[in-house]
């Protein structure tokens, strides 16, 4: 007598039969739910305690600390290098997108070219322009002139600007590509000019793209760390270099933790108070 | 009112449009009839300055705007996709042309709520297109297209996409409001019942030239040319030499003798001869006149208002006829078919 044994594709079956029903899409969603509360929202969370340090005899001595001018210094100035470097990405990228969308005869090489640095370590990209913007590099060397910029705000922001290019190409292209070509017909033969076109039609409508775009460059800029590292001096110290040294050069992990809170609900009021002004939902519904 | 002349269109090596040329008197309503691929829209395009053609001149009032942009030509277009703003409400899409235009903002207002009052959509000024249904939004479109009284009226095949009921609703209403505007009207599609049922002529388009340019009721009973015969309505076909016999003019085709009219070509020359279906009549008993044959019945389609019945002859040809309403005749019978000498086309 044989025992058969059941075969993998029998298992899946057997398994498949089993959970009939029983799994729904909200079971699929908690997954990845899950996952961001297991690993972001929890870690955060610890936080809390380890910044407060309520056991010794001087809690919040951090976020006293935090108060001192430099610290506050370097949370101003990660908004103001993440939305410098969003107003210049999103002005690029938008030139880069409208060309693909409505110019590109080879939309596949160009998306190419765009995509493939994000191949490439960011460490290396931000070396490449410490390089090339260096007194003794090629720029320098091809022109004569040293540029001038290393370890300056400009240099951050363009490095910045360089690097996260990519992540608001895409969004701005697909809003670009799904307009309906023939809106733009309409609105020339309405009398629209081409200007006038792409500030009543087209903008308008790529508005969705543009403002997925901004959150995703403003937030990764804002709290760029190799960026102002590699690019910039002290005086260009970002909130993440700040945390970063307080954590693994001073082991201040109470400190560290003080501050990684304070960006954290900086961060989240900034997201609420710009949905508040631009409401998200409505620009993004109407589309 | 508009003359297009030599009209030619390369995409690359693709001729899309060939040395087309047509004209259009005013408060005409013309239509570019042709399968896909035929340079309808191709040549639509060029008219409204959207695509530039290779060679050809387009005048419109008498004056040459070959060279001139899109917005500077006084144009009005609907489009198969409706084209309208998604952003805007129906007022503000509709406002839109007029403000380009030039007219005041008082002016706006009022030419909003009429041309929103010809195309019976008074009450959804405010509303999203997206809130509206297909035929809702060709209305706007309609009259977005119309507010700032085009010289000329371009239709991109607005009817596509609807369902039958409404697109034949939409086709009367299309042509009132055309004749109670008066407006130049050109009429881009592939449907020969648009076509026919709309147009004062008919340009029958076929590889980006013109085959027959007429009336709709020139372009169906006296096709010039076999696409014509082919694309416009449906047809037997009867393919044989023409030979002299008593009586008159006849085509030997497969094992029969079809007489055909006295305007048929000298004997020994190749032609078709093409039967619309509602020429041909069925009985069950012969009535012994000319272009009589039997055969037998291969399939009845009912389609409520009339049957549409497939006969096989005895050589094997089948026969398209159109009968009244459910008719008599059951799958199977052996039946005569008969059509009178002066309704064949012969060409």
């Amino acid at each position: 007598m044989s025992v058969e044994r059941p075969t993998l594709g029998q298992v899946t079956h057997i398994v498949g039969d089993r959970l009939q029903g029983r799994i729904s899409n909200h079971h699929l969603a908690l997954l990845g739910v899950s996952f961001v509360g297991f690993f972001l929202i929890l870690p955060i969370i610890f936080l809390i305690p380890e910044s407060l340090n309520l056991g010794s005899s001087t809690p919040f001595e951090s976020y006293r600390r935090a108060m001192d001018s430099i610290y506050v210094d370097a949370f101003v100035r990660s908004f103001i290098f993440g939305l410098a470097t969003t107003a210049v990405t999103l002005s690029l990228a938008y030139l880069l997108a409208y060309y693909l969308t409505f110019a590109a005869r080879r939309v596949r090489i160009v998306m190419t070219l765009i995509i493939v640095p994000l191949w490439i370590a960011y460490v290396i990209r931000y070396f490449g322009i410490l390089l090339f913007l260096s007194p003794a590099g090629p720029f320098a060397n091809l022109t004569g002139i040293d540029p001038g910029l290393l370890f300056t705000s400009p240099a951050v922001i363009l490095g910045l600007a360089n690097v996260y290019l990519p992540f608001a190409v895409l969004p701005l292209y697909n809003s670009l590509n799904a307009i309906n070509k023939e809106l733009i017909d309409a609105s020339r033969v309405l009398g629209a000019d081409k200007w006038w076109t792409i500030i009543k039609i087209i903008f308008p409508l790529s508005l969705p793209g543009l403002v997925a775009a901004g959150l995703i460059v403003f937030i990764l800029a804002a709290g760029s760390f190799l960026g102002p590292a590699v690019l910039g001096g002290p005086q260009q110290a970002m909130i993440a270099n700040v945390i970063a040294k307080a954590f693994l050069e001073n082991f201040n992990i109470q400190f560290a933790s003080a501050l990684a809170i304070i960006y954290t609900i900086l961060l989240v009021g900034f997201l609420i108070a710009f949905n508040t002004v631009f409401d998200i939902q409505e620009v993004l519904g109407d589309i | 009112m508009l003359e297009v002349e030599g009209f030619t269109k390369y995409y690359g090596d693709l001729c899309a449009v060939d040395d087309l040329s047509f004209r259009i008197e005013a408060g005409e309503f013309v239509t570019l009839l042709g399968p896909s691929g035929c340079g309808k829209s191709t040549t639509l395009h060029a008219i409204a300055g959207l695509v530039e053609p290779t060679e050809g001149r387009t005048r419109l009032r008498g004056d040459d705007v070959t060279d001139l942009p899109p917005e500077k030509r006084n144009i009005g277009m609907a489009f198969q996709s409706t084209a309208l703003f998604p952003h805007m409400t129906v007022r503000e899409n509709i406002a839109y042309g007029l403000r380009m235009h030039g007219y005041s903002k008082a002016d706006i207002e009022g030419r909003v709520d009429d041309s929103l009052a010809l195309v019976d959509m008074p009450e959804h000024s405010e509303h999203k297109p997206g809130e509206l249904s297909g035929g809702q939004q060709q209305r706007v479109s309609l009259a977005r297209a119309l507010a700032y009284e085009p010289d000329i009226l371009l239709l991109d095949e607005p009817l596509t996409g609807l369902d039958r009921v409404l697109q034949e609703e939409m086709r009367s209403w299309l042509r009132r409001i055309q004749l109670e505007v008066g407006v130049t009207t050109l009429y881009v599609t592939h449907d020969q019942e648009d076509a026919l049922s709309m147009s004062d002529r008919v340009v029958v388009l076929r590889d980006g030239r013109a085959e027959q340019i007429g009336s709709p009721e020139l372009i169906y009973e006296s096709p010039e040319s076999p696409f014509v015969a082919e694309f416009v309505g449906k047809s037997t076909q009867f393919t044989g030499k023409v030979a002299e016999a008593d009586g008159g003019v006849v085509v030997h085709s497969d094992n029969k003798k079809i007489t055909l009219p006295d305007s048929a070509p000298s004997p020994g020359t190749d032609v078709t001869a093409y039967v619309r279906p509602e020429d041909v009549r069925v009985s069950i008993d012969p009535t012994r006149s000319t272009n009589e044959f039997p055969g037998t019945v291969l399939n009845i389609s009912n389609l409520g208002n009339r049957a549409e019945m497939t006969i096989e002859l005895t050589d094997g040809k089948t026969v398209l006829a159109h009968t009244g309403r459910f008719p008599n005749f059951a799958v199977g019978d052996n039946v005569y078919i008969q059509f009178d000498i002066d309704r064949v086309i012969v060409l």
